[in-house]
């Protein structure tokens, strides 16, 4: 299973990616939400883990970009530390599949993103 | 006067004694409406109306059936009134020569029956009337008559009030500056006598310490208890002015209560005159810790029995201290303050707490003394909710007993902080300060501590010092040039990242001051003129505080779970962590005090996931608050609060993570 993670906190996005490694999952990295953009145009991820303030662009844009344009189904899981209602709202209005608040909890992460694979698949 | 109505002889200074009521044009107002009502009903007419007349019209202060507010003077109906001394009655307008034709009467208001009463001052002018008017003709009889002039005798009973209200308002206006002018002057006056005051004690003791033969000791001596008397009129005046504006406080903290009472039996034993017996009594079931105001208990003490020591030349004083009830909260106590002096006249007995007045006038001569002593003693004992009493007997002596209630030290609390250590070892201190004389005067009894001082002018100066070698503590005057004790405190624990302790070192002793020093990041207070004993407790409080915090707990539980249980990738992003977030501080930082919004918001969000990585989640919540504030595009005290706090703790958890 291939996954993308976009993060621009460095300690984050490494821990983020070893504990996902560990569990059998490969996954590719990006700090910069343009670059993470580019690499889901060229590739094909099984799911795409993405947090929502980045540089380059955001979570929200990334998820805008991935159901209107790319036109994929691609399970899309949205990582913030906003504690507003609002924002989780706007992401599944906007298509994603999941939304994690943070600080988000490995074993919690681990649980929803075998289910979104599960019953993609 | 040149004018077509009837002008009365007094004219001029009726019009002063109009004034002088301040009534024309004031907004309506119930009391008068009232009379007007009662003048309606009285009488059975559908116009009524209290009014006043000045050089040009009529006035309605109150009116019922008329409709304007006022009418020009030479059409009115009163301006006769006002010639008279008694009320006007006119039954029938019609068969009366002077109104039969007039416009009012013919037309206008149709009035065909006019009772009028003169509204009299009490010095004898006419000002205005009480009227009750009718379209139809009429007679009153004698009672109505005579209610009539007693509303108008009301009404100017009321206007009489209202005057000195206004006067009473003004008198009180002046009172309340003038007290404000005397707190001021008060607080001032006794900061400018404590600062000299100050050098002068310190100094006396410091001469006493030298080698001094048996004539100079007797000088140096009074020349100490002269100060120390100075430094209590002073310390009183300072109490009273804070007691007036209400700014003084009680403090709730844990004290050994027998401690205290000794402490104040040893310290005045000294002042014991040789014919007196001196002695403490303690309850056998007194507690050893309360919680309450030490200071304030001392204080009350200190001047109770300074005061029976001061009036007894034989027999004996004595302090005893009784407890008196007990429930599950609180214990109260009363306390004894007994002497066999000169005593107190039944008559004085309630004056003798009365502020500037002692038993006798002579007193003051005989036996010095400000006169403000019993007077705080009491605003101090009622401050703490208790009682103070006085039995006395002239040439028999006195007895003051108080009344306090403390609460209770919980099991919890008794097991207190360990106790200080004595052993300082060769301390290094840096003292801001630019008066010369304290300077001197601080070199002297540090050094008798045996610690090592550098001195600096000023607060840039000791930036410079601090910033080239290492020190265990600073002193920090709070008044000094270029910059202030609190300017660089803050440039000490903001831009230097310096937890060094700091003490501040003021004679300001002013309301808010303390809590002003404790905000800015100092960790220690002492007041000028400062004791040896109380600056080497504060010394060795700062330096105990800072070992008796216990480390931070870094909680890594987040971070296995992540790794797995992976030590090296554990370690790596520790040393991430170390390595990425003290720039982002300093970033943050830069920022804030650049005003940039932008960039604070963005570098609190990223520092935010960082910590809590660490599950840091005292700073996560500092960052998040930053993060907030800067959205909002605006920065308050809080947010700088915030930054100071997520800056000293990062440098804590960097310290703590690097040890590991």
């Amino acid at each position: 299973m291939r996954i993308i993670l976009a993060e621009d906190n460095d300690i984050l996005r490494k821990s983020l990616s070893f504990f996902l490694e560990s569990k059998g999952f490969t996954v590719d990295q990006f700090s910069d939400g343009k670059d993470a953009l580019d690499a889901i145009e060229t590739n094909n991820y099984d799911l795409i883990l993405t947090d929502i303030n980045m540089p380059g662009k955001s979570g929200m844009e990334i998820t805008q970009y991935v159901r209107q344009t790319i036109n994929s189904e691609t399970p899309i899981i949205i990582l913030t530390s906003s504690g507003v209602e609002q924002t989780e709202l706007d992401s599944f209005d906007i298509g994603a599949n999941e939304f994690i608040a943070k600080p988000v909890s490995p074993a919690v992460l681990l649980v929803r993103i075998n289910k979104l694979l599960k019953t993609h698949f | 006067m040149n004018s077509n109505f009837p002008v009365p002889e007094n004219e001029l200074q009726r019009l002063a004694a109009l004034k002088r009521y301040n009534i024309l044009d004031t907004l309506p107002d119930n009391a008068f409406d009232d009379a007007t009502k009662l003048v309606s009903y009285i009488c059975g007419v559908p116009i009524a109306h209290i009014s006043f007349i000045d050089e040009s019209r009529q006035w309605f202060k109150s009116e019922i059936g008329i409709g304007v507010s006022e009418v020009p003077r030479e059409i009115s109906f009163c301006q006769y009134t006002i010639l008279e001394s008694e009320m006007v009655e006119i039954n029938d307008t019609h068969l009366n020569e002077r109104f039969k034709d007039d416009p009012n009467v013919t037309g206008g208001f149709n009035v065909r029956f006019y009772a009028g009463v003169p509204l009299t001052t009490p010095d004898g002018f006419n000002i205005g009337t009480l009227c009750a008017i009718d379209h139809v003709s009429k007679e009153l009889n004698e009672s109505q008559r005579n209610a009539l002039s007693l509303v108008a005798k009301h009404v100017m009973a009321q206007l009489e009030i209202g005057t000195k209200n206004i006067q009473l308002d003004a008198q009180r206006k002046i009172a309340e500056k003038a007290v404000l002018a005397r707190d001021s002057f008060l607080a001032n006056m006794s900061h400018e006598i404590r600062t000299p005051l100050n050098a002068i004690i310190g100094f006396t003791d410091l001469l006493a310490q030298t080698q001094l033969d048996a004539e100079q000791n007797d000088f140096i001596e009074s020349v100490q208890i002269a100060g120390e008397n100075l430094l209590l009129i002073v310390n009183d005046i300072l109490d009273l002015s804070k007691l007036e504006s209400g700014s003084l406080t009680i403090e709730a903290a844990p004290f050994n209560l027998k401690k205290t009472l000794k402490h104040v039996y040893n310290l005045l034993k000294i002042k014991v005159q040789k014919e007196v017996e001196f002695n403490l009594f303690l309850d056998a079931e007194l507690p050893d810790m309360v919680i309450g105001d030490q200071g304030r208990l001392n204080q009350i003490l200190v001047n109770l029995i300074g005061n029976s020591l001061k009036f007894t030349s034989e027999g004996e004083v004595i302090v005893a201290v009784k407890k008196m009830e007990e429930t599950e909260d609180d214990i109260t106590f009363k306390f004894f303050v007994r002497d066999t002096g000169i005593g107190i006249e039944k008559s004085k007995h309630k004056t003798v707490f009365e502020r500037f007045t002692q038993g006798e006038e002579s007193t003051t001569r005989t036996y010095g003394g400000t006169g403000l002593g019993l007077n705080i003693v009491k605003e101090l004992v009622e401050l703490q909710n208790g009682e103070i009493h006085l039995k006395s007997e002239l040439n028999k002596g006195s007895e003051f007993y108080f009344i306090l209630k403390y609460k209770k030290v919980q099991a919890v609390e008794s097991s207190a902080k360990p106790l200080l250590q004595n052993n300082l070892g060769n301390l290094k201190i840096l003292l801001c300060e630019d008066n010369v004389l304290n300077q001197k005067l601080a070199k002297s009894v540090i050094g008798s501590f045996g610690f090592d001082l550098d001195i600096a002018q000023n607060g840039e100066e000791g930036i410079e010092l601090l910033s080239q070698n290492e020190y265990d503590l600073i002193l920090m005057d709070l008044q000094m040039p270029v910059k202030d004790g609190y300017q660089t405190t803050e440039y000490i624990r903001n831009e230097m990242n310096s937890n060094i302790p700091i003490i501040a070192m003021t004679a300001h002793s002013l309301v808010g001051e303390q809590e002003r020093c404790y905000k800015v990041g100092m960790n220690g207070y002492v007041p000028k003129p400062f004791k040896q004993n109380v600056l080497l407790k504060a010394i060795k409080t700062v330096l105990n505080q800072d070992n008796d915090t216990p480390k931070r707990y870094i909680d890594m539980s987040f971070l296995d779970e992540m790794s797995s249980g992976d030590q090296e990738f554990k370690k790596e992003m520790i040393s991430l962590f170390i390595e990425k977030i003290p720039a982002q501080t300093e970033q943050l930082e830069k920022a804030f005090h650049g005003g940039n919004h932008d960039a604070v918001k963005k570098l609190a969000h990223n520092m935010k996931s960082s910590l809590d990585i660490f599950m840091l989640e005292d700073l996560s919540e500092y960052a998040a608050i930053i993060e907030e504030q800067a959205s909002a595009g605006e920065f308050t005290p809080e947010t700088r609060e915030n930054v100071n706090l997520l800056l000293c703790g990062v440098i804590e958890v960097v310290k703590i993570l690097k040890e590991l």
